[in-house]
C-alpha cells in the first residue's frame, strides 16, 4: 500500500501534462489593466497568448534544455510549461493588447475600451 | 469583515490537500530558501541554475566563499501605486549559500542571467576531476 501511494505520488509528480500556474499581479489604471507574471525560462517565441470570448489564455512552452534533468545532483525546482487563464470583461480594447517580456517577467497591458474610461461628469447649472 | 461557514470551502480545502500530497515531492519547496537552485554535474564542471525572474544582473551579486557559492541580491519591487486586483508575486532581498560538492577553480567561473534563469558554470579544481588509472 505504502509503495503504491509512493508510486502514485511519483507518477503525478513526473506527469508530462503538468503545468505551472505562474504567480501574477494585476492592477488597474485609468486607461488600462496591467498583468505581470513571473515566468522564468520563457522566451518570446515560447509564448502563446490568446483571447477567445472573454478568456485570456497564457501558455508558455518551456524549452527542453531547461527541463532536462540529466546529471542532476541536487534539485529544488522543476520546470513545466506555464499555463494560466484569466477571465476578462467586455470593456477591453482587443486590438490594442500589448505583451512584453523582461527577464522572465511577462507584462500584459489590456487597454480599456472608450466606454469604460473614466469620464468627468459635467454638472449643468440650473437655468 | 465576517465570514460565513461554507461546506464547499471545506471540500475545496480537502481537495487541495490531496492534490498537494500527490504533486509535491517530499523535501521539495519545503523549508527551502529563495531562490530555488538546481545543481548539475559533469566530468569537468558543476552547473548551478536558479530561478530569478525579474532580477536584473546589476542587482545580483555572486561570490565564491570557501566551498560555497553565495547568491545575494534583490528582486526589486515593481509595485505601482494603483489599485491591485491580484497580488501574488513577492519581492525583496535574498541571500543564499549553496554548498558545492567539489573544490572548484575560482578563476574559471562563468555566470549568465537569461530570461530570468541564472546559470553559473564552475570548473572543477584539478584535484576534483576524474582521473583514469592505468592498470599495469
Amino acid at each position: 500500500m505504502a509503495n503504491e501511494v509512493k508510486k502514485m505520488r511519483k507518477d503525478a509528480y513526473n506527469c508530462e501534462e503538468c503545468v505551472i500556474v505562474p504567480p501574477a499581479d494585476i492592477y488597474e489604471t485609468a486607461e488600462e489593466f496591467v498583468i505581470k507574471a513571473d515566468m522564468p525560462g520563457i522566451r518570446r517565441e515560447d509564448l502563446d497568448i490568446t483571447l477567445e470570448k472573454n478568456q485570456l489564455d497564457i501558455y508558455g512552452r518551456v524549452d527542453q534544455a531547461l527541463t532536462n534533468e540529466e546529471n542532476l545532483k541536487y534539485g529544488e525546482y522543476r520546470l513545466h510549461n506555464y499555463h494560466r487563464t484569466f477571465v476578462v470583461g467586455d470593456g477591453i480594447d482587443r486590438e490594442k493588447i500589448n505583451a512584453t517580456l523582461d527577464n522572465g517577467v511577462l507584462t500584459l497591458t489590456l487597454p480599456k475600451s472608450e466606454k469604460l474610461k473614466p469620464r468627468r461628469i459635467e454638472i449643468k447649472a440650473e437655468a | 469583515m465576517y465570514t460565513t461557514y461554507d461546506v464547499f470551502d471545506e471540500m475545496v480545502h480537502l481537495r487541495d490537500l490531496v492534490d498537494r500530497f500527490f504533486t509535491e515531492a517530499p523535501g521539495l519547496r519545503r523549508n527551502v530558501e529563495y531562490p530555488y537552485v538546481n545543481l548539475k554535474e559533469n566530468n569537468d564542471e558543476v552547473i548551478i541554475t536558479s530561478l530569478l525572474p525579474g532580477v536584473k544582473a546589476d542587482s545580483l551579486n555572486i561570490q565564491l566563499i570557501d566551498n560555497s557559492l553565495v547568491l545575494e541580491g534583490e528582486k526589486k519591487s515593481d509595485v505601482q501605486d494603483k489599485p491591485y486586483i491580484r497580488k501574488e508575486r513577492v519581492f525583496g532581498r535574498f541571500q543564499k549559500a549553496v554548498r558545492l560538492p567539489y573544490r572548484v577553480d575560482g578563476d574559471k567561473i562563468e555566470a549568465v542571467l537569461k530570461d530570468g534563469i541564472l546559470t553559473v558554470k564552475l570548473a572543477k579544481a584539478e584535484e576534483a576531476r576524474p582521473k583514469k588509472i592505468e592498470i599495469r
